[in-house]
């Protein structure tokens, strides 16, 4: 193992992290957008989000990846390797993120949105800029999780084509014949990651201010 | 396009025997991970301040690298060590491995969810260690511990699909295999898809159950 | 003569099979201090979030200065568009008992969110304005705290600036020191004073009775769901006793009626 080698795995890393950090913020967004349809007292809408939530969190991100890198190109869409697997990575997160955001958002206090009502709010207006901002302060945390298990899950997109961390490994594993050192190195490296990724977590969470007292 | 599910459903003897194996690797894995994760956090519980710190250490490990990357490691590595498995072997290993430090971490907060008068109240009656455990403890933590528990056995069933990426032939390699060979590879993804997911909602269902009933049971 | 800045009509609310509210009608006339007291139970806030509808009556009808609130006037009851409900109720500035301040933001963030993202105000502008209100509630150096950082005395001063920043002709308050301190009801009370005599229509479910003796022009006291009274403190405090209204002001005697006499 030397240093050559694992120079390359940790220019795979920033792979790894750009693809986990672009997935996991998109699937912020589809969560909110989830969640909005989920409370939106559409039944289509609430029924729609529901089996898409089930699906993404019943079905082994593996799989996942598998079917959408085999199925778009058959609909006729192509995609460079980096897209699907942000576009994998995403809609399972987003599914994860939508379930976390559920009891933030139920456990917004109702006389909180009767506010925003007598301020004039529309529903939606009330979604945005009441009870979302709410909901995601509450459940920082789980973010923070769900984070150190998208950069985990990432790993699996090396089954799209995408060289990140763990293909290269695998690469370098094949052609060194020396899989010990380098699949510890690049565990090492998810190790550091994470590590990272939650002690920033820790610190956002002290320093974000407007946690609801009561 | 069209897609033909016929030909990969004409395969069923084949994805049976797969989904055997899928959920064989799974119980005992997860069974092993609860035991073996039961056991760390009763050493650490009861071991003292240095086995306590000892065991935190690869709990850590395990819990902040991806599983892929422990199986990798286990099967393809393992060999330069004179470790050399069956794939099944170091795939059942693997899991419960992996699956142990979580459970390890379950078990943890629940010994922490009882309150210590407890266990002193039942030193006082003359109580052994053991006696405390399973008596006290254990039942104390048991409604506590009981959805985490099943939360984890689901992801340790979604997480069996990985063990294909080291041939252990299970539901996703022996479906996936069946797919190249029809050249149905869409379709025979969409079974796999569709089989988990059933999958995953039965054990959700079946854990909301047990739930149930065992806080009918401790009400 | 113009019309009423609230009336309501024949209001009952049912909530399942307890009967809130019955039959009421009142009317509050611009500019005048209204005051709904009654022992707990009684319906009090429940008539108020109905005036706000908050709360739909399960029949009659509310008008806000003339207009119809919730239920369009006419055959059929039929529900307000929600952009026409808003209209009308942006005459409506609502105090709550527990503050309701968005926890995410602070003081001026509460105070100026509904100028910049209802009224369409730039930040600065919407800022400016607010910080203009949080001075009249004696809290412009508190701007920058967030509610947690604030007493529950601050936070319902807060709160009170919210709802004068949108320009409402009319003021709802909901029990608004209930969930205070004693000691921290009376910055709270200054302020709400200082209100009505400023000529700001307002309707006050409270149990101060010393205030609503004081600064109420009108006294409602609902029991069971009734208004059995509502007419001016001196005749509804001094009138023969109604048994009812006795044992309820004996409770609260010790506060109220001292500062009557």
């Amino acid at each position: 193992m030397t240093w050559k080698l694992f120079s390359l795995l940790l220019e795979a890393s920033l792979m790894t992290i750009f693809v986990s950090t672009v997935s996991i913020l998109l699937g912020l967004v589809m969560a909110i957008i989830l969640s909005g349809l989920r409370m939106s007292g559409n039944r289509v809408a609430y029924a729609g989000a529901g089996v898409f939530i089930s699906f993404f969190r019943g079905v082994p991100l593996l799989v996942q990846l598998l079917l959408i890198f085999n199925l778009l190109p058959v609909i006729g869409i192509t995609l460079p390797s980096l897209a699907t697997a942000i576009i994998g990575l995403s809609l399972c997160t987003a599914a994860y993120q939508a379930e976390n955001l559920r009891g933030g958002f139920e456990g917004v206090a109702p006389g909180l949105i009767e506010s925003a009502e007598m301020a004039g709010f529309t529903k939606v207006q009330s979604f945005i800029w009441i009870r979302t901002p709410i909901a995601l302060r509450v459940t920082f945390p789980a973010l923070v999780n769900e984070a150190i298990l998208i950069l985990k899950a990432s790993s699996l997109v090396s089954v799209v084509g995408l060289i990140e961390l763990t293909k290269m490994a695998q690469n370098l594993s094949a052609s060194t014949y020396q899989p010990l050192p380098i699949f510890a190195s690049a565990g090492l490296i998810y190790l550091a990651i994470n590590l990272v990724v939650a002690w920033i977590g820790r610190r956002a969470e002290n320093a974000l201010p407007g946690l609801p007292s009561r | 396009m069209s897609f033909d599910f016929a030909v990969i459903l004409a395969k069923l003897p084949q994805i049976l025997s797969g989904l055997g194996v899928t959920i064989l690797i799974w119980i005992a894995g997860t069974l092993a991970a609860a035991v073996l994760g039961f056991v760390i956090a009763t050493l650490r519980r009861f071991g003292g301040r240095p086995v306590d710190v000892l065991l935190q250490l690869p709990i850590e490990v395990l819990r902040g690298t991806p599983f892929l990357v422990q199986i990798f490691l286990l099967y393809f590595g393992g060999p330069y060590i004179g470790l050399r498995l069956d794939p099944w072997v170091a795939g059942l290993l693997g899991i419960s491995i992996y699956g142990a430090a979580y459970y390890a971490e379950i078990f943890r907060a629940g010994y922490q969810s009882v309150p210590p008068g407890h266990v002193e109240a039942a030193e006082c009656v003359g109580l052994t260690r053991n006696q405390i455990i399973t008596a006290i403890l254990l039942p104390e933590m048991a409604l506590l511990v009981m959805p985490p528990s099943i939360n984890m056995a689901v992801i340790l069933l979604k997480e069996t699909a990985l063990l294909s990426l080291i041939t252990v032939p299970e539901m996703t390699m022996t479906v996936q295999a069946i797919g190249s060979q029809q050249y149905a590879f869409v379709e025979a993804l969409v079974i796999l898809a569709l089989v988990y997911w059933a999958l995953v909602e039965l054990a959700n269902w079946l854990g909301r159950l047990a739930e149930r009933n065992l806080s009918k049971l401790s009400a | 003569m113009s019309d009423p800045a609230i009336k309501v009509s024949h209001v009952s609310k049912q909530f399942g099979d307890t009967q809130v509210l019955r039959d009421i009608s009142l009317e509050v006339a611009p500019g005048t201090v209204s005051c709904l007291i009654g022992p707990s139970g009684s319906g009090k806030s429940t008539l108020l979030r109905c005036m706000a509808f908050l709360e739909q009556a399960t029949s009659g009808n509310i008008h806000i200065e003339g207009e119809p609130l919730g239920f369009t006037d006419g055959p059929g009851r039929k529900r307000q568009s929600p952009a026409e409900l808003r209209r009308v109720r942006s005459k409506i500035g609502m105090v709550f008992q527990q503050f309701n301040l968005w926890p995410h933001m602070t003081a001026l963030g509460n105070v100026s969110l509904a100028l910049r993202r209802v009224r369409g105000m730039g930040r600065a502008e919407a800022e400016e304005r607010a910080m203009k209100q949080l001075d009249k509630v004696g809290l412009k150096e508190r701007a920058h705290h967030y509610p947690a950082q604030l007493s529950g005395g601050q936070q319902q001063r807060v709160a009170i600036a919210r709802a004068l920043a949108l320009d409402p002709t009319i003021m709802f308050f909901d029990e608004p020191t209930s969930a205070l301190d004693p000691e921290l009801t009376g910055e709270v009370l200054s302020v709400m004073r200082e209100l009505a005599a400023e000529g700001m229509t307002m309707v006050v479910v409270t149990h101060e009775i010393g205030f609503a003796a004081s600064v109420g022009n009108r006294i409602a006291f609902l029991d069971g769901g009734r208004l059995l009274f509502h007419d001016t403190p001196e005749v509804v405090f001094a009138a023969p006793r109604e048994p009812r209204l006795e044992q309820f002001l004996d409770t609260y005697l010790d506060r109220g009626a001292a500062m009557l006499k």
